[in-house]
């Protein structure tokens, strides 16, 4: 009985783990070839929900978004944590190889189809409303869901995006810290001109 | 497994006496003991495999259902070890 408890134990510590940092097990073409399923799948779901990840770590409700806009927000939001993540990993590391990098970032998004799914049960509250009052923000409770949904997505997909460069470079220490911090501001802001220029 | 620090002071252990079984013949003397033995069991167990595995990563990684960055950074730690104890 106590070993079967324990074997739980592991089992669930080990699925716990797996969750935070699955790049132990995989990284490169098949962290990429599963990252792009979802990235497929969030593009397909954002566009019914309406809901449009528009930056490296954003999602925002809109008004009404096309298969087209809701692929190039994906493409450039993946596409700038990638670039910009490689360029901080070959800067502190020695040896790493693009498609780690490639292959875990991708992967990394994939908590985001958690919000296209909760946002194709969510209403967005009017914004005259709230700008008059803003408790009516209160009014739509699947958008407080959500609201409360996004920030622990938002924290596991940041643990994934740093495990990931941590196992595609190989460093450690305050190193990695710093070059992973700058490396995901640099990541948002290059995806928010790059989203400016282009649309 | 060869004991490699001292359990008093923790002080890397030096080998003072060879024997040879066949005629009892002791050689002391003072030797360092060779790098790969000064490593833990898992690490010298990583380093036998890599060589099974005629140094490929990829089949490492294969092996012990690990992804390839994390075998690299497995032996890349070891390597830091070895070049560790060198100095």
């Amino acid at each position: 009985m106590k070993l079967f408890q324990k074997l739980k134990r592991m089992k669930s510590k080990e699925f716990w783990h797996l969750l935070i940092n699955p790049f132990r097990r995989i990284a490169g073409w098949q962290a990429f070839g599963v990252g792009v399923l979802f990235v497929v799948v969030m593009g397909l779901v954002g566009t019914w929900a309406d809901v449009a990840f528009d930056g490296a770590l954003d999602m925002h409700l809109t008004d009404s978004l096309t298969y087209a806009q809701s692929f190039l927000y994906l493409g450039i939001s993946l596409a700038s944590v990638v670039l910009v993540m490689w360029l901080a990993g070959v800067m502190i590391a020695k040896q790493v190889r693009f498609i780690d990098i490639l292959g875990t970032m991708t992967l990394a998004k994939a908590p985001f189809l958690l919000l296209a799914v909760i946002g194709l049960f969510t209403t967005a509250p009017d914004l005259t409303q709230i700008t008059q009052n803003p408790m009516a923000v209160f009014n739509s409770v699947s958008f407080i869901v959500l609201l409360v949904v996004s920030l622990p997505v938002m924290v596991w997909s940041i643990a994934l995006i740093y495990n990931g460069f941590k196992v595609s470079c190989g460093v450690q220490g305050s190193k990695l810290t710093l070059a992973f911090i700058l490396g995901l501001f640099t990541a948002e802001i290059v995806s928010k001109l790059a989203l400016y220029w282009l649309l | 497994m060869l004991p490699t620090s001292c359990p008093s002071c923790h002080a890397q252990l030096k080998v003072k006496s060879l024997m040879c079984e066949s005629c009892s013949t002791e050689v002391i003397g003072s030797y360092d003991l060779p790098v790969l033995a000064l490593l833990s069991k898992e690490d010298q167990r990583f380093i036998v495999r890599f060589v099974q595995n005629s140094g490929s990563l990829k089949e490492m990684a294969s092996e012990l259902k690990l992804s390839y960055p994390t075998v690299r950074n497995m032996l890349n730690e070891i390597i830091s070890k070895i070049e560790a104890y060198e100095k």
